[in-house]
Protein backbone atom coordinates (compact mmCIF):
# COMPACT_ATOMS: atom_id res chain seq x y z
CA UNK A 1 0.00 0.00 0.00
CA UNK A 2 2.66 2.50 0.62
CA UNK A 3 4.82 1.53 -2.66
CA UNK A 4 3.35 4.38 -5.21
CA UNK A 5 2.53 2.60 -8.65
CA UNK A 6 5.08 3.99 -10.11
CA UNK A 7 7.61 1.94 -8.52
CA UNK A 8 5.84 -0.89 -8.95
CA UNK A 9 5.58 -0.44 -12.79
CA UNK A 10 8.77 -0.30 -12.41
CA UNK A 11 9.36 -3.27 -10.47
CA UNK A 12 7.26 -5.19 -12.57
CA UNK A 13 8.99 -4.28 -15.83
CA UNK A 14 12.22 -5.53 -14.39
CA UNK A 15 10.61 -8.81 -13.07
CA UNK A 16 9.62 -9.46 -16.97
CA UNK A 17 12.76 -8.46 -18.00
CA UNK A 18 14.56 -11.31 -15.87
CA UNK A 19 11.56 -13.65 -16.04
CA UNK A 20 12.06 -13.59 -20.22
CA UNK A 21 13.88 -16.92 -21.27
CA UNK A 22 16.95 -16.54 -23.29
CA UNK A 23 17.06 -18.45 -26.23
CA UNK A 24 19.68 -20.71 -26.02
CA UNK A 25 21.36 -20.62 -29.63
CA UNK A 26 21.53 -23.47 -31.17
CA UNK A 27 25.03 -25.99 -31.85
CA UNK A 28 26.70 -25.88 -35.09
CA UNK A 29 25.76 -28.59 -37.49
CA UNK A 30 28.90 -30.82 -37.01
CA UNK A 31 28.65 -30.75 -33.40
CA UNK A 32 25.35 -32.15 -33.10
CA UNK A 33 25.91 -34.97 -35.60
CA UNK A 34 29.19 -35.44 -33.21
CA UNK A 35 26.39 -35.70 -30.23
CA UNK A 36 23.43 -37.68 -31.86
CA UNK A 37 24.78 -39.89 -34.89
CA UNK A 38 27.91 -40.65 -34.57
CA UNK A 39 27.59 -43.27 -31.45
CA UNK A 40 24.87 -45.13 -33.24
CA UNK A 41 27.54 -45.47 -35.80
CA UNK A 42 30.16 -46.65 -33.42
CA UNK A 43 27.63 -49.33 -32.37
CA UNK A 44 27.11 -50.93 -35.96
CA UNK A 45 30.67 -50.40 -36.15
CA UNK A 46 31.27 -52.87 -32.85
CA UNK A 47 28.48 -54.89 -33.76
CA UNK A 48 30.15 -55.83 -37.03
CA UNK A 49 33.24 -56.48 -35.46
CA UNK A 50 32.11 -59.42 -32.83
CA UNK A 51 30.05 -60.28 -36.00
CA UNK A 52 33.17 -60.96 -38.16
CA UNK A 53 35.09 -62.20 -35.34
CA UNK A 54 32.66 -64.58 -34.02
CA UNK A 55 32.57 -65.48 -38.19
CA UNK A 56 36.39 -66.05 -37.86
CA UNK A 57 36.75 -68.22 -34.84
CA UNK A 58 34.47 -71.37 -36.90
CA UNK A 59 32.20 -71.70 -33.87
CA UNK A 60 29.61 -72.41 -35.87
CA UNK A 61 29.40 -73.83 -38.88
CA UNK A 62 29.04 -71.50 -42.36
CA UNK A 63 24.83 -72.21 -43.28
CA UNK A 64 24.30 -70.87 -39.42
CA UNK A 65 26.75 -67.90 -39.03
CA UNK A 66 27.34 -66.38 -42.88
CA UNK A 67 30.30 -64.13 -42.98
CA UNK A 68 29.48 -60.06 -43.43
CA UNK A 69 30.82 -59.52 -46.15
CA UNK A 70 28.72 -62.35 -47.95
CA UNK A 71 25.01 -60.91 -46.40
CA UNK A 72 26.32 -57.46 -47.97
CA UNK A 73 26.82 -59.27 -51.41
CA UNK A 74 23.30 -60.58 -50.77
CA UNK A 75 22.28 -57.25 -50.40
CA UNK A 76 24.02 -55.84 -53.54
CA UNK A 77 22.66 -58.31 -55.52
CA UNK A 78 19.08 -57.80 -54.67
CA UNK A 79 19.31 -53.99 -55.00
CA UNK A 80 20.90 -54.32 -57.84
CA UNK A 81 18.57 -56.53 -59.29
CA UNK A 82 16.21 -54.09 -58.61
CA UNK A 83 14.62 -57.57 -56.51
CA UNK A 84 14.96 -55.50 -52.98
CA UNK A 85 12.64 -52.59 -54.38
CA UNK A 86 10.21 -54.18 -55.59
CA UNK A 87 10.15 -56.69 -51.96
CA UNK A 88 9.84 -53.42 -50.31
CA UNK A 89 7.46 -51.60 -52.25
CA UNK A 90 4.96 -54.93 -51.65
CA UNK A 91 5.44 -55.15 -48.12
CA UNK A 92 5.60 -50.85 -47.78
CA UNK A 93 2.22 -50.51 -49.37
CA UNK A 94 0.64 -53.25 -47.28
CA UNK A 95 1.65 -51.81 -44.39
CA UNK A 96 1.05 -48.54 -44.97
CA UNK A 97 -2.63 -48.78 -46.45
CA UNK A 98 -3.41 -50.81 -43.35
CA UNK A 99 -1.56 -48.25 -40.93
CA UNK A 100 -4.24 -45.76 -42.09
CA UNK A 101 -7.19 -47.98 -42.27
CA UNK A 102 -6.17 -49.00 -38.67
CA UNK A 103 -6.05 -45.03 -38.22
CA UNK A 104 -9.45 -44.41 -39.53
CA UNK A 105 -11.12 -47.14 -36.93
CA UNK A 106 -9.44 -46.68 -33.83
CA UNK A 107 -10.14 -42.96 -33.78
CA UNK A 108 -13.04 -42.92 -33.25
CA UNK A 109 -13.26 -46.14 -31.52
CA UNK A 110 -10.64 -44.13 -29.09
CA UNK A 111 -12.96 -41.28 -28.47
CA UNK A 112 -15.93 -43.53 -27.89
CA UNK A 113 -14.25 -45.57 -25.16
CA UNK A 114 -12.79 -42.42 -23.81
CA UNK A 115 -15.40 -40.61 -23.65
CA UNK A 116 -18.98 -43.15 -22.64
CA UNK A 117 -18.96 -44.56 -20.13
CA UNK A 118 -21.24 -48.12 -21.14
CA UNK A 119 -18.45 -48.48 -23.97
CA UNK A 120 -15.47 -48.31 -21.90
CA UNK A 121 -17.36 -50.59 -19.56
CA UNK A 122 -17.99 -53.10 -22.54
CA UNK A 123 -14.83 -53.07 -24.52
CA UNK A 124 -12.27 -51.56 -22.71
CA UNK A 125 -10.43 -54.32 -21.14
CA UNK A 126 -11.08 -56.35 -23.75
CA UNK A 127 -9.29 -53.69 -25.91
CA UNK A 128 -6.37 -54.00 -24.06
CA UNK A 129 -6.59 -57.98 -23.82
CA UNK A 130 -6.40 -57.87 -27.26
CA UNK A 131 -3.07 -55.96 -26.78
CA UNK A 132 -1.31 -58.87 -25.60
CA UNK A 133 -2.56 -60.95 -27.77
CA UNK A 134 0.24 -61.76 -30.58
CA UNK A 135 -1.64 -60.75 -33.76
CA UNK A 136 0.33 -64.21 -35.13
CA UNK A 137 -2.45 -65.64 -33.89
CA UNK A 138 -4.98 -64.30 -36.02
CA UNK A 139 -3.14 -65.74 -38.50
CA UNK A 140 -4.37 -69.62 -38.88
CA UNK A 141 -8.33 -68.11 -38.29
CA UNK A 142 -7.53 -65.80 -41.07
CA UNK A 143 -6.81 -68.02 -43.84
CA UNK A 144 -9.77 -70.47 -42.93
CA UNK A 145 -11.68 -67.36 -43.35
CA UNK A 146 -10.50 -65.57 -46.13
CA UNK A 147 -8.22 -67.62 -48.00
CA UNK A 148 -4.49 -66.76 -47.94
CA UNK A 149 -5.31 -63.66 -49.97
CA UNK A 150 -4.61 -59.66 -48.79
CA UNK A 151 -7.75 -59.79 -47.21
CA UNK A 152 -5.89 -62.10 -44.35
CA UNK A 153 -2.85 -60.24 -44.74
CA UNK A 154 -4.61 -56.93 -44.03
CA UNK A 155 -7.11 -58.35 -41.45
CA UNK A 156 -3.97 -59.52 -39.12
CA UNK A 157 -1.96 -55.90 -39.37
CA UNK A 158 -5.79 -54.30 -38.58
CA UNK A 159 -6.07 -57.04 -35.28
CA UNK A 160 -2.38 -55.67 -34.68
CA UNK A 161 -2.80 -52.22 -34.70
CA UNK A 162 -5.98 -51.09 -33.81
CA UNK A 163 -5.80 -51.50 -30.56
CA UNK A 164 -2.54 -49.95 -29.63
CA UNK A 165 -4.10 -46.59 -31.47
CA UNK A 166 -7.42 -46.24 -29.53
CA UNK A 167 -5.72 -47.16 -26.46
CA UNK A 168 -3.04 -44.65 -27.08
CA UNK A 169 -5.93 -42.05 -27.54
CA UNK A 170 -8.04 -43.31 -24.89
CA UNK A 171 -4.77 -42.75 -22.53
CA UNK A 172 -4.39 -39.37 -23.96
CA UNK A 173 -7.45 -38.38 -22.54
CA UNK A 174 -7.51 -39.81 -19.66
CA UNK A 175 -4.28 -37.23 -18.67
CA UNK A 176 -5.42 -34.42 -19.46
CA UNK A 177 -5.30 -32.67 -16.10
CA UNK A 178 -9.23 -31.48 -15.62
CA UNK A 179 -9.03 -27.70 -15.18
CA UNK A 180 -8.53 -27.79 -18.87
CA UNK A 181 -11.72 -28.62 -20.44
CA UNK A 182 -13.11 -27.22 -17.27
CA UNK A 183 -11.63 -23.59 -18.46
CA UNK A 184 -13.23 -24.17 -21.41
CA UNK A 185 -16.66 -23.87 -20.88
CA UNK A 186 -16.33 -21.50 -18.32
CA UNK A 187 -15.10 -19.54 -21.90
CA UNK A 188 -18.37 -20.79 -23.53
CA UNK A 189 -17.06 -23.77 -24.74
CA UNK A 190 -19.71 -26.19 -26.48
CA UNK A 191 -19.50 -30.15 -26.45
CA UNK A 192 -17.87 -30.11 -29.92
CA UNK A 193 -15.51 -26.96 -29.79
CA UNK A 194 -14.28 -28.20 -26.26
CA UNK A 195 -13.25 -31.79 -28.46
CA UNK A 196 -12.04 -29.68 -31.30
CA UNK A 197 -9.97 -27.06 -29.51
CA UNK A 198 -9.12 -28.44 -26.11
CA UNK A 199 -9.73 -32.23 -25.70
CA UNK A 200 -7.97 -33.08 -28.90
CA UNK A 201 -4.87 -31.18 -29.07
CA UNK A 202 -4.62 -32.07 -25.38
CA UNK A 203 -4.60 -35.47 -25.63
CA UNK A 204 -2.30 -35.41 -28.90
CA UNK A 205 1.08 -36.71 -26.91
CA UNK A 206 -0.55 -39.37 -25.84
CA UNK A 207 -2.29 -40.73 -29.30
CA UNK A 208 0.86 -39.47 -30.97
CA UNK A 209 2.26 -42.19 -28.95
CA UNK A 210 -0.24 -44.63 -29.63
CA UNK A 211 0.26 -43.84 -33.09
CA UNK A 212 3.89 -44.83 -33.36
CA UNK A 213 3.44 -48.32 -31.37
CA UNK A 214 0.32 -48.82 -33.71
CA UNK A 215 2.76 -48.74 -36.62
CA UNK A 216 5.04 -50.68 -34.83
CA UNK A 217 2.55 -53.66 -34.39
CA UNK A 218 1.08 -53.17 -37.86
CA UNK A 219 4.89 -53.56 -39.23
CA UNK A 220 5.63 -56.91 -36.88
CA UNK A 221 2.04 -58.23 -37.85
CA UNK A 222 2.57 -58.18 -41.48
CA UNK A 223 5.33 -59.52 -41.24
CA UNK A 224 4.25 -62.48 -39.48
CA UNK A 225 1.11 -62.89 -41.91
CA UNK A 226 3.47 -62.35 -44.87
CA UNK A 227 5.83 -65.29 -43.05
CA UNK A 228 3.15 -67.91 -42.56
CA UNK A 229 0.56 -66.97 -45.68
CA UNK A 230 2.36 -67.50 -48.68
CA UNK A 231 1.25 -67.98 -51.95
CA UNK A 232 2.20 -67.08 -55.78
CA UNK A 233 -1.45 -64.77 -55.47
CA UNK A 234 0.36 -62.37 -52.92
CA UNK A 235 3.38 -61.59 -54.59
CA UNK A 236 6.84 -61.04 -53.02
CA UNK A 237 6.87 -59.20 -49.82
CA UNK A 238 9.45 -58.89 -47.04
CA UNK A 239 8.16 -61.91 -44.92
CA UNK A 240 7.90 -64.22 -47.76
CA UNK A 241 11.71 -62.99 -49.30
CA UNK A 242 12.53 -64.44 -45.60
CA UNK A 243 10.60 -67.27 -46.20
CA UNK A 244 12.33 -68.70 -49.36
CA UNK A 245 15.86 -67.80 -47.98
CA UNK A 246 14.89 -70.48 -45.31
CA UNK A 247 13.37 -72.54 -47.74
CA UNK A 248 16.30 -73.03 -50.03
CA UNK A 249 18.85 -73.23 -46.95
CA UNK A 250 20.31 -69.85 -47.72
CA UNK A 251 21.24 -68.38 -44.58
CA UNK A 252 22.62 -65.04 -46.02
CA UNK A 253 19.33 -64.35 -47.77
CA UNK A 254 17.78 -64.51 -44.38
CA UNK A 255 20.46 -62.49 -42.29
CA UNK A 256 19.51 -60.08 -45.63
CA UNK A 257 15.65 -60.24 -44.80
CA UNK A 258 16.03 -59.42 -41.39
CA UNK A 259 18.55 -56.49 -42.04
CA UNK A 260 15.87 -55.18 -44.75
CA UNK A 261 12.97 -55.35 -41.85
CA UNK A 262 15.26 -53.96 -39.33
CA UNK A 263 15.81 -50.71 -41.65
CA UNK A 264 11.89 -49.91 -42.72
CA UNK A 265 11.08 -50.18 -39.09
CA UNK A 266 13.98 -47.51 -38.27
CA UNK A 267 13.70 -45.44 -41.39
CA UNK A 268 9.66 -44.77 -40.14
CA UNK A 269 10.94 -44.19 -37.11
CA UNK A 270 13.39 -41.55 -37.43
CA UNK A 271 11.90 -40.08 -40.99
CA UNK A 272 8.20 -39.89 -39.58
CA UNK A 273 7.64 -40.46 -35.94
CA UNK A 274 10.66 -39.10 -34.07
CA UNK A 275 10.05 -35.54 -36.06
CA UNK A 276 6.60 -35.30 -35.12
CA UNK A 277 6.75 -35.96 -31.79
CA UNK A 278 10.00 -33.78 -31.14
CA UNK A 279 7.27 -30.91 -32.86
CA UNK A 280 4.72 -31.71 -30.63
CA UNK A 281 6.72 -32.28 -27.27
CA UNK A 282 8.40 -29.18 -28.00
CA UNK A 283 5.58 -26.86 -28.47
CA UNK A 284 4.41 -28.09 -24.90
CA UNK A 285 8.15 -27.38 -23.36
CA UNK A 286 8.28 -30.92 -22.60
CA UNK A 287 11.62 -31.30 -23.89
CA UNK A 288 13.32 -34.15 -21.36
CA UNK A 289 13.53 -36.62 -23.65
CA UNK A 290 14.70 -35.09 -26.45
CA UNK B 1 0.56 2.52 -23.02
CA UNK B 2 -2.57 1.95 -21.58
CA UNK B 3 -5.10 0.82 -24.20
CA UNK B 4 -8.52 1.81 -23.40
CA UNK B 5 -11.47 -0.34 -23.68
CA UNK B 6 -14.45 0.36 -25.24
CA UNK B 7 -17.66 -0.89 -22.52
CA UNK B 8 -19.86 0.76 -22.54
CA UNK B 9 -22.33 0.76 -19.28
CA UNK B 10 -25.45 1.04 -20.87
CA UNK B 11 -27.52 -1.41 -19.17
CA UNK B 12 -30.51 0.07 -17.06
CA UNK B 13 -30.01 -2.30 -13.93
CA UNK B 14 -28.26 -1.36 -10.89
CA UNK B 15 -26.94 -4.87 -10.03
CA UNK B 16 -24.80 -7.11 -12.13
CA UNK B 17 -25.26 -10.05 -9.93
CA UNK B 18 -27.77 -10.48 -7.34
CA UNK B 19 -27.60 -13.88 -5.51
CA UNK B 20 -30.51 -14.26 -3.02
CA UNK B 21 -30.72 -17.76 -0.52
CA UNK B 22 -28.45 -19.72 -2.38
CA UNK B 23 -27.91 -23.05 -0.74
CA UNK B 24 -25.47 -25.89 -2.27
CA UNK B 25 -25.32 -29.02 -0.79
CA UNK B 26 -22.66 -31.51 -1.75
CA UNK B 27 -23.75 -35.40 -1.21
CA UNK B 28 -27.01 -37.38 0.20
CA UNK B 29 -28.55 -37.96 3.53
CA UNK B 30 -26.02 -38.41 6.24
CA UNK B 31 -22.99 -37.63 4.33
CA UNK B 32 -24.59 -34.38 3.08
CA UNK B 33 -22.22 -31.72 3.32
CA UNK B 34 -23.77 -27.96 3.44
CA UNK B 35 -21.52 -25.81 1.29
CA UNK B 36 -23.48 -22.40 1.30
CA UNK B 37 -26.41 -21.72 3.37
CA UNK B 38 -28.41 -18.93 2.77
CA UNK B 39 -25.90 -16.63 1.07
CA UNK B 40 -27.63 -13.09 -0.33
CA UNK B 41 -25.07 -11.38 -1.90
CA UNK B 42 -25.67 -8.02 -4.72
CA UNK B 43 -22.82 -6.56 -6.82
CA UNK B 44 -23.31 -3.23 -8.62
CA UNK B 45 -22.06 -3.25 -12.43
CA UNK B 46 -18.22 -2.17 -12.47
CA UNK B 47 -17.91 -3.15 -8.68
CA UNK B 48 -14.92 -4.67 -7.28
CA UNK B 49 -15.60 -6.92 -4.18
CA UNK B 50 -13.32 -9.64 -2.32
CA UNK B 51 -15.01 -12.38 -1.27
CA UNK B 52 -13.08 -12.89 1.87
CA UNK B 53 -12.87 -16.83 4.14
CA UNK B 54 -11.25 -19.54 5.49
CA UNK B 55 -10.80 -22.90 3.66
CA UNK B 56 -13.97 -24.69 3.72
CA UNK B 57 -16.10 -21.47 3.46
CA UNK B 58 -17.77 -22.77 0.40
CA UNK B 59 -16.15 -19.08 -1.51
CA UNK B 60 -15.01 -21.18 -4.40
CA UNK B 61 -18.16 -22.86 -4.74
CA UNK B 62 -19.93 -19.65 -4.61
CA UNK B 63 -18.13 -18.47 -7.60
CA UNK B 64 -18.67 -21.51 -9.70
CA UNK B 65 -22.53 -20.89 -9.14
CA UNK B 66 -22.07 -17.48 -10.04
CA UNK B 67 -20.01 -19.05 -13.00
CA UNK B 68 -22.22 -21.34 -14.12
CA UNK B 69 -19.84 -24.38 -13.78
CA UNK B 70 -21.77 -25.48 -10.74
CA UNK B 71 -25.77 -25.49 -9.92
CA UNK B 72 -27.14 -23.91 -6.73
CA UNK B 73 -29.06 -26.61 -4.80
CA UNK B 74 -31.47 -23.88 -4.29
CA UNK B 75 -31.59 -20.11 -4.04
CA UNK B 76 -32.04 -17.29 -6.93
CA UNK B 77 -28.92 -16.47 -9.20
CA UNK B 78 -29.32 -13.56 -11.63
CA UNK B 79 -26.94 -11.91 -14.08
CA UNK B 80 -27.31 -8.92 -15.86
CA UNK B 81 -23.68 -9.13 -17.49
CA UNK B 82 -22.36 -10.77 -20.48
CA UNK B 83 -20.88 -14.40 -20.04
CA UNK B 84 -19.31 -14.05 -16.63
CA UNK B 85 -15.21 -14.60 -17.37
CA UNK B 86 -13.35 -17.03 -14.53
CA UNK B 87 -9.72 -16.87 -13.28
CA UNK B 88 -8.46 -19.99 -11.42
CA UNK B 89 -5.28 -20.12 -8.85
CA UNK B 90 -3.37 -21.68 -11.85
CA UNK B 91 -3.17 -19.81 -15.11
CA UNK B 92 -4.61 -23.33 -17.08
CA UNK B 93 -3.51 -22.20 -20.35
CA UNK B 94 -3.39 -24.81 -23.07
CA UNK B 95 0.12 -25.13 -23.43
CA UNK B 96 0.55 -26.00 -27.06
CA UNK B 97 -0.68 -22.52 -27.80
CA UNK B 98 0.93 -19.48 -27.54
CA UNK B 99 -0.17 -16.52 -25.24
CA UNK B 100 -1.70 -14.95 -28.16
CA UNK B 101 -3.40 -17.85 -29.71
CA UNK B 102 -4.59 -18.44 -26.01
CA UNK B 103 -6.68 -15.15 -25.78
CA UNK B 104 -8.00 -15.76 -29.28
CA UNK B 105 -9.47 -18.97 -28.37
CA UNK B 106 -11.66 -17.57 -25.91
CA UNK B 107 -12.49 -15.00 -28.79
CA UNK B 108 -12.91 -17.80 -31.08
CA UNK B 109 -15.31 -19.75 -28.63
CA UNK B 110 -17.40 -16.14 -29.08
CA UNK B 111 -17.58 -16.71 -32.14
CA UNK B 112 -15.41 -13.75 -33.08
CA UNK B 113 -14.18 -13.30 -36.74
CA UNK B 114 -10.29 -14.39 -37.26
CA UNK B 115 -9.40 -10.43 -38.02
CA UNK B 116 -10.80 -9.03 -35.60
CA UNK B 117 -9.24 -12.03 -32.76
CA UNK B 118 -6.31 -11.19 -33.67
CA UNK B 119 -6.31 -7.41 -33.09
CA UNK B 120 -8.70 -7.74 -29.81
CA UNK B 121 -5.83 -10.64 -28.65
CA UNK B 122 -2.82 -8.03 -29.20
CA UNK B 123 -5.31 -5.15 -27.64
CA UNK B 124 -5.19 -7.07 -24.08
CA UNK B 125 -2.18 -8.61 -24.15
CA UNK B 126 -0.98 -4.83 -24.40
CA UNK B 127 -3.52 -4.30 -21.40
CA UNK B 128 -1.45 -6.28 -19.42
CA UNK B 129 1.58 -5.60 -21.23
CA UNK B 130 2.73 -8.85 -22.94
CA UNK B 131 2.24 -7.41 -26.33
CA UNK B 132 6.63 -8.50 -26.52
CA UNK B 133 5.87 -12.13 -25.55
CA UNK B 134 2.78 -12.71 -27.77
CA UNK B 135 4.19 -15.55 -29.55
CA UNK B 136 5.82 -16.94 -26.84
CA UNK B 137 4.29 -20.22 -25.15
CA UNK B 138 3.37 -20.82 -21.92
CA UNK B 139 6.51 -22.79 -20.50
CA UNK B 140 8.29 -20.33 -21.72
CA UNK B 141 6.55 -17.67 -19.31
CA UNK B 142 7.31 -16.69 -15.70
CA UNK B 143 4.96 -17.82 -13.26
CA UNK B 144 3.33 -14.06 -12.90
CA UNK B 145 3.37 -13.82 -17.18
CA UNK B 146 1.21 -16.46 -17.32
CA UNK B 147 -1.09 -15.51 -14.88
CA UNK B 148 -1.61 -12.13 -17.04
CA UNK B 149 -1.88 -14.14 -19.81
CA UNK B 150 -4.58 -15.75 -17.89
CA UNK B 151 -5.98 -12.56 -17.23
CA UNK B 152 -6.40 -11.28 -20.35
CA UNK B 153 -7.99 -14.88 -21.49
CA UNK B 154 -10.64 -13.75 -19.18
CA UNK B 155 -11.22 -10.58 -20.26
CA UNK B 156 -11.68 -11.82 -23.71
CA UNK B 157 -14.01 -14.10 -23.07
CA UNK B 158 -16.02 -11.39 -20.55
CA UNK B 159 -16.32 -8.20 -23.36
CA UNK B 160 -17.22 -9.24 -26.01
CA UNK B 161 -20.54 -9.04 -26.21
CA UNK B 162 -21.96 -6.18 -28.38
CA UNK B 163 -25.15 -5.53 -26.43
CA UNK B 164 -23.63 -3.32 -24.30
CA UNK B 165 -23.93 -5.40 -21.53
CA UNK B 166 -21.51 -4.96 -18.35
CA UNK B 167 -18.67 -7.39 -18.01
CA UNK B 168 -18.22 -9.23 -15.05
CA UNK B 169 -15.11 -10.93 -14.03
CA UNK B 170 -14.54 -14.08 -11.74
CA UNK B 171 -11.13 -14.40 -9.91
CA UNK B 172 -10.79 -17.91 -7.56
CA UNK B 173 -7.45 -16.97 -5.25
CA UNK B 174 -5.31 -16.01 -8.79
CA UNK B 175 -2.40 -14.56 -6.86
CA UNK B 176 -2.19 -17.42 -3.91
CA UNK B 177 0.73 -19.85 -6.06
CA UNK B 178 2.74 -16.49 -6.58
CA UNK B 179 6.08 -15.46 -4.78
CA UNK B 180 5.30 -11.84 -2.91
CA UNK B 181 7.21 -9.49 -5.31
CA UNK B 182 4.89 -10.74 -8.09
CA UNK B 183 1.73 -10.70 -6.30
CA UNK B 184 2.53 -7.20 -5.55
CA UNK B 185 2.68 -5.83 -8.89
CA UNK B 186 0.24 -8.15 -10.30
CA UNK B 187 -2.17 -6.68 -7.66
CA UNK B 188 -1.09 -3.18 -8.55
CA UNK B 189 -1.57 -4.47 -12.73
CA UNK B 190 -5.17 -5.80 -11.59
CA UNK B 191 -6.17 -2.33 -10.41
CA UNK B 192 -5.29 -1.09 -13.07
CA UNK B 193 -7.36 -2.70 -15.82
CA UNK B 194 -9.94 -3.19 -13.40
CA UNK B 195 -9.99 1.01 -13.82
CA UNK B 196 -9.39 0.67 -17.29
CA UNK B 197 -12.31 -1.35 -18.11
CA UNK B 198 -15.04 -0.69 -15.76
CA UNK B 199 -15.21 -4.59 -15.38
CA UNK B 200 -17.31 -5.86 -12.05
CA UNK B 201 -14.99 -8.47 -10.29
CA UNK B 202 -15.31 -11.05 -7.64
CA UNK B 203 -12.60 -11.79 -6.48
CA UNK B 204 -12.08 -14.83 -3.73
CA UNK B 205 -9.13 -14.58 -1.38
CA UNK B 206 -7.86 -15.55 1.81
CA UNK B 207 -6.03 -13.34 2.45
CA UNK B 208 -7.13 -9.99 4.29
CA UNK B 209 -4.31 -7.67 2.98
CA UNK B 210 -5.18 -8.58 -0.11
CA UNK B 211 -9.06 -8.02 0.06
CA UNK B 212 -8.68 -4.58 1.74
CA UNK B 213 -6.04 -3.56 -1.04
CA UNK B 214 -7.75 -4.55 -4.20
CA UNK B 215 -11.79 -4.08 -3.14
CA UNK B 216 -14.04 -1.47 -2.96
CA UNK B 217 -16.16 -3.78 -0.02
CA UNK B 218 -15.24 -6.68 1.54
CA UNK B 219 -17.61 -10.09 2.39
CA UNK B 220 -16.56 -12.21 5.24
CA UNK B 221 -17.99 -15.49 5.01
CA UNK B 222 -18.15 -17.92 7.54
CA UNK B 223 -17.17 -21.75 7.33
CA UNK B 224 -19.05 -25.04 7.19
CA UNK B 225 -21.79 -23.84 6.17
CA UNK B 226 -20.46 -20.97 4.23
CA UNK B 227 -22.82 -17.97 5.11
CA UNK B 228 -22.14 -13.89 4.83
CA UNK B 229 -20.91 -12.97 8.84
CA UNK B 230 -20.15 -9.35 7.95
CA UNK B 231 -19.18 -7.05 5.28
CA UNK B 232 -17.07 -3.72 5.08
CA UNK B 233 -16.64 -0.80 3.26
CA UNK B 234 -12.92 -0.17 2.63
CA UNK B 235 -12.92 2.38 -0.35
CA UNK B 236 -10.57 5.00 2.02
CA UNK B 237 -8.94 1.85 4.02
CA UNK B 238 -7.60 2.14 7.10
CA UNK B 239 -5.26 0.13 9.39
CA UNK B 240 -7.83 -0.24 11.72
CA UNK B 241 -10.86 -1.31 9.51
CA UNK B 242 -7.85 -4.30 8.67
CA UNK B 243 -7.32 -4.95 12.05
CA UNK B 244 -11.25 -5.52 12.59
CA UNK B 245 -11.63 -7.48 9.61
CA UNK B 246 -8.43 -9.82 10.43
CA UNK B 247 -10.15 -10.13 14.46
CA UNK B 248 -13.55 -11.35 12.73
CA UNK B 249 -12.12 -13.56 10.29
CA UNK B 250 -10.52 -15.44 13.26
CA UNK B 251 -13.37 -15.34 15.20
CA UNK B 252 -14.76 -17.32 12.60
CA UNK B 253 -11.78 -19.78 12.01
CA UNK B 254 -11.27 -20.32 16.01
CA UNK B 255 -15.13 -21.27 16.36
CA UNK B 256 -14.22 -24.56 14.73
CA UNK B 257 -11.47 -25.48 17.20
CA UNK B 258 -13.93 -27.68 19.70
Amino acid sequence: MATPPDTLDKVGAGLDALDVPTEAHKPPFWRRFLKTGVPPLIAFALLLGVWQALWASALLPEFQLPAPVNVWNELVRSVSSGEAFGILWTSLHRAVLGFLAAVLIATPLGLLIAKVRVVRAAIGSLLTGLQSLPSVAWVPAAILWFGVTPSTIYFVVLMGSVPSIANGLVAGIDQIPPLLPRVGRALGAGRFASARHILLPAALPGYLAGLKQGWAFSWRSLMAAEIIATSPQLGTGLGQYLHNGSSLNDINMVIAAIFLILLVGIGIELLLFRPLERAVLRARGLTGAL
Amino acid sequence: MTATLETALLSTSDTAVELSGVRKVFGHGSSAVVALDGVDLKVKPGEFVCLLGASGCGKSTLLNIVAGLDGATSGDLQINTSRPAVMFQEPALMPWLTAARNVELALRFAGVGRLARKRRALELLELVRLGDVADKRPHELSGGMRQRVALARALASTTVSADGSPALLLMDEPFAALDAITRDVLQSELLRVWETTNTAIIFVTHDVREAVRLGQRVVLLSSRPGRVVREWDVRDSSDEVLGEINTHLREVISGHAS
